[in-house]
């Protein structure tokens, strides 16, 4: 008998009731049923033909994200759940979280997920307070916020994580401290906090660029940041990853395979996927990516084996977007060559500038490495 | 050939056309052409003497070419006309001057709407200088806007051609064209000298060809040339063998020989056209005349700019296209150079802006290369307290501000006319760019003609632009360079985070060094990305700072999401960011990038 391994399994659903100004994922707003029906049928005709190709996985974690996954009916999500339990071998307490927009969501819908196998809901509240919401285009409220979470949790869900949003256009310090003591009165288990990011071509850009709003700038939002953390830690919520948050033992075990560079099979539209050093991406468009499966082709856009320089320099970046870091000695066994032999001059002038630091296991960022991660992380690039 | 017994100086008409750009010079050329026997209808090109397509397009002669024609004049009589053409541009001056040295008359062609322009003027100035007898043509007398009498009087208004009969034509249906033929004969004088004196021939320009070199285009002055006969250059000596002598049909044509009062072109064993200059006399060598023409010079470049071919790989390319241009045209002065921001290139001299322009479209064009050009330049003479004195055509080479006694820079002399109602703009833009009043004239009551010194370099970026779009295009302008004069220049030097920067650094007029600084530490502010510290720019004088600015220190950039397959989207934006501060240049701990370096060009 071969060893199973673990991998994650990711279910995109690229369906959103509106678009928001500042998003540049790929996500419809505009579909009908009948659109929808296919995709959920392409996303399982998928699954089927990876079962046939992918033997001797266990997956330990399935997160269905989005887009916004809560447009589908729970009918729809339990389907779409069940499908995943068909084709393939599912741990025993496997971590299988639903995106959740507060805005989508009702009582029977919680119950059906829970009911299905979900156990982990994320909320995408990304603020307490109404204006800026409404301010970021969001299609819910505070008071949606609160009533989401309460229902999650009266539906059973033990794990619930909050995504919050900072450093918004005309933020204050009271306005974002007021949007903390709101959440921590919610105890979620899991608080994933970023600051907002302005991609070039999205609406949020060029309004910036008529100068009707302004972002506060860098100085202010490393002080809301940092802030953030230490009031978290006050209530026991450890600071695992850039901008992840957790209680003990509520690590998100999903996001943690990406972290440390493990393989995880993407199912949907334009998903990408990371097998055995191989990266496989699908194609966007909805209508080529059903046509495709309902031929019973897998809807591979492309794919590369990453080459060797590119792996190690991943699993770097990535690993260090963890508090805890490199794993030294995990490097050296995954690519048979201490990191120091390849990375010396790299690893110095980060150490000198003050943004790395190393123990005797591992390498990690220091207080500055975390707001400036993208230094640290193109020294690591060619 | 039975023609050549005919010649007699008495039957030969040497002239020129000379006018204002797009009055009409060429289109005048091709009607004389037409009623002359030198090309058949079906040889026929619009504009034959301008060849290059350059030259088409901006409606302009930039190389002169001659071509003789055989005119059967009203009196029954034959003639032979050499008509040379000119360069209708100051950049090309000298060889102008030149072109008319080998004439004894001009038509001088004024546009019937437009009148009298500041080209006409200096072109008026130039023929008298060289003595030429000028006939006055109106063109264009069919234009609805055409108003003769009015230009006739502005004519008249010039000085030494108070008493010139004027001409009234029409290039586009032939009006008058016959009459202005007339004239030539009975107005210009007919050649001097004589057959049997020393040989005196003029370089009037000169083509390469790479079988036969430099093929230079003569006027001969005094005596005669025919293959065989060895001659000499007389401003470096230099001895050859003719091999061939010829005229112009326009096509070169092969004659035994070329005798007084002729014009026509001569190959000898030159290697390439800088071994014949523009101007030069050549003589015979075993009885050579006893003195050479007047009006040599040797022409030097005023403006200087860099080119760099936008892709490395074609700096062999461009090497090779300004050696061939260079063939051609040995104005043109190149030197390779490198900067940090644009990698290698070369350091040209030019005759002028315009000269300069063509130049960088035919590379552009001809040679497809792509290029970037650095701001252009004059040349400086820098004194130095020890006495010395350098030339620097590059701000980057001027010494400490503690070692200069005083800088020159080139002067020009402006003429610009002008509707009246634009005049106050026009000299309120003359006096910002350092100009020196010295006259204004009306040429009728409501246009006039204003004269400025004012340093060259104040000319170089946007300034013909200007002056069009204040007079909104009703002006014309023309300049010539009167000489180097002492400037109020200075070294303006620029620090990032305290290293000085050579390449952006630059010189400047004392009075406005502070707001070109001001200018570039305010525009590098926003092109030199945040570093992890921050970084202070400055510009100084010797030691004191005169404008600052500061890239505050890089705080956060990170502090997103990244989930699945982000990381690999992630990675090819920071590869793509990380290739970005490889090109830059490191000053210090300081990365540069390319723009910053492009910036200093962008200011004036």
């Amino acid at each position: 008998m071969s060893a199973m391994r673990s991998i994650g399994l990711y279910i995109h659903i690229p369906f959103c009731l509106s678009k928001c100004p500042y998003c540049d994922f790929f996500s419809l707003v505009s579909y009908d049923e009948q659109l929808k029906e296919r995709y959920i049928n392409a996303l399982k005709q998928e699954m089927e033909i990876y079962s046939q190709k992918i033997r001797d996985v266990e997956i330990i974690s399935i997160y269905i994200g989005g887009g916004t996954p809560t447009v589908l009916t729970g009918g729809q999500l339990s389907e779409i759940l069940s499908s995943c339990y068909h084709n393939f071998q599912i741990a025993k307490g496997a971590e299988n979280t639903v995106e959740a927009n507060p805005g989508t969501i009702d009582m029977e819908k919680m119950e059906m997920l829970f009911q299905a196998g979900v156990n982990r809901i994320s909320l995408g509240a990304q603020s307490f307070n109404n204006k800026a919401l409404k301010k970021m285009g969001r299609i819910h409220t505070k008071e949606d916020n609160i009533a989401a979470y309460q229902l999650a949790r009266s539906a059973g869900f033990k794990n619930i994580n909050v995504d919050i949003m900072f450093g918004l256009p005309g933020q204050s310090k009271k306005e974002f401290e007021n949007v903390l003591t709101e959440l921590i009165v919610l105890k979620p288990e899991h608080i994933s906090l970023y600051a907002l990011s302005v991609e070039p071509g999205t609406p949020l850009d060029n309004t910036i660029k008529t100068g009707k709003i302004r972002l506060p700038c860098d100085d202010f939002c490393n002080k809301l940041f940092l802030s953030a953390s230490d009031y978290f830690s006050e209530f026991g919520y450890e600071h695992y990853e850039i901008s992840n948050f957790a209680q003990y033992g509520k690590r998100c075990i999903h996001n943690e395979l990406y972290w440390k560079n493990r393989s995880y099979l993407s199912i949907g539209a334009g998903v990408t996927s990371y097998i055995d050093n191989k990266r496989y991406q699908n194609y966007q468009e909805l209508n080529q990516y059903i046509f495709l499966l309902e031929n019973g082709i897998l809807p591979i856009r492309y794919q590369e084996v990453l080459p060797l320089k590119e792996r190690m320099a991943e699993t770097i970046i990535l690993n260090l977007r963890m508090m805890e870091g490199l794993d030294k000695k995990a490097f050296h066994s995954l690519f048979n060559i201490p990191m120091e032999d390849i990375y010396y001059q790299s690893l110095q002038n980060l150490k000198e500038q003050g943004l790395l630091t190393e123990s005797k296991t591992h390498y990690f960022l220091t207080k500055k490495g975390i707001l400036l991660a993208n230094n640290v992380f193109m020294e690591f690039l060619d | 050939m039975k023609m050549t017994q005919l010649i007699t100086t008495e039957n030969i008409r040497n002239f020129s056309i000379i006018a204002h750009i797009d009055h009409g010079k060429s289109t005048i050329a091709d009607r004389i052409l037409e009623l002359t026997e030198a090309i058949s209808q079906r040889e026929k090109r619009e504009q034959i003497l301008d060849n290059m397509d350059l030259e088409r397009e901006k409606g302009i002669t930039i190389k002169s070419k001659a071509v003789r024609l055989l005119y059967k004049a009203m009196d029954g009589k034959q003639y032979i006309f050499n008509l040379i053409d000119t360069p209708g541009h100051v950049d090309f001056s000298y060889e102008v001057s030149r072109n008319l040295a080998a004439c004894e008359g001009a038509l001088l062609v004024v546009d019937a709407a437009q009148g009298v322009q500041a080209q006409t003027l200096s072109n008026v100035q130039m023929a008298l200088d060289n003595n030429l007898s000028i006939i006055p043509v109106i063109n264009k007398i069919d234009l609805s806007t055409a108003d003769p009498e009015k230009v006739s009087k502005e004519i008249k208004k010039i000085k030494g051609l108070e008493n010139n009969p004027i001409f009234l034509v029409s290039a586009k249906d032939g009006t008058g064209i016959r009459e202005m033929l007339e004239a030539v004969i009975k107005y210009i004088p007919h050649p001097g000298g004589s057959s049997d004196k020393p040989l005196q021939a003029l370089i009037f320009d000169s083509v390469y060809n790479s079988y036969q070199g430099s093929i230079v285009y003569i006027r001969i002055v005094n005596g005669l040339a025919k293959p065989g006969m060895k001659i000499q250059t007389m401003s470096n000596n230099k001895i050859y063998e003719v091999t061939e002598v010829g005229i112009f049909t326009p096509k070169r044509k092969k004659v035994n020989q070329l005798s007084v009062g002729e014009v026509g072109y001569l190959t000898a064993a030159f290697k390439d056209v800088s071994l014949t200059k523009v101007g030069d006399t050549i003589t015979n060598a075993e009885h050579p005349a006893s003195q050479q023409l007047p009006g040599y010079k040797k022409v030097t470049p005023v403006v200087f700019c860099s080119f760099y071919p936008v892709e490395n790989e074609d700096y062999h390319n461009l090497q090779y296209a300004l050696e061939k241009l260079s063939l051609n045209d040995s104005s043109i002065s190149y030197i390779a150079e490198s900067s940090p921001a644009l990698g290698f290139g070369f350091r040209c001299g030019f005759l002028g802006l315009l000269h300069m322009e063509i130049i960088q479209e035919r590379l552009e064009r001809e040679y497809k290369i792509q290029l970037i050009a650095t701001t252009p330049s004059v040349l400086y003479l820098v004194h130095l307290k020890d006495k010395k004195i350098i030339e620097i055509n590059n701000p980057s080479q001027l010494p400490d501000n503690n070692l200069i006694e005083f800088i020159e820079e080139p002067f020009i002399e402006l003429t610009v006319i002008s509707p009246s109602q634009f005049l106050g703009g026009i000299m309120e833009l003359l006096q910002d760019r350092r100009g020196v009043f010295k006259n204004l004239e009306y040429l009728d009551k409501d246009r006039a003609r204003l004269l400025y010194h004012l340093p060259l370099n104040e000319i170089m970026l946007d300034f013909y632009d200007r002056i069009k779009s204040i007079s909104k295009g009703y002006a014309s302008m023309d300049y010539h360079i009167i000489g180097y004069q002492e400037s109020a220049l200075i070294k303006v030097e620029l620090l990032v985070n305290q290293d000085i920067v050579d390449n952006l650094s630059f010189i400047s007029h004392k009075d406005k060094a502070y707001e070109r600084a001001r200018k570039l530490v305010d525009s590098l502010k926003t092109v030199i990305p945040h570093q992890l510290f921050e970084v202070p720019i400055q510009a100084k004088i010797n030691n004191k700072i005169i404008a600052r600015s500061t890239v505050k220190a890089l705080k956060k950039n990170v502090l997103a999401k990244c989930y699945g397959g982000d990381i690999t989207r992630k990675r090819k934006l920071l590869e793509k960011q990380k290739a970005g501060k490889k090109r830059m240049k490191k000053i210090g701990k300081v990365e540069i990038p390319q723009e910053a370096f492009m910036s200093i060009l962008k200011i004036d």
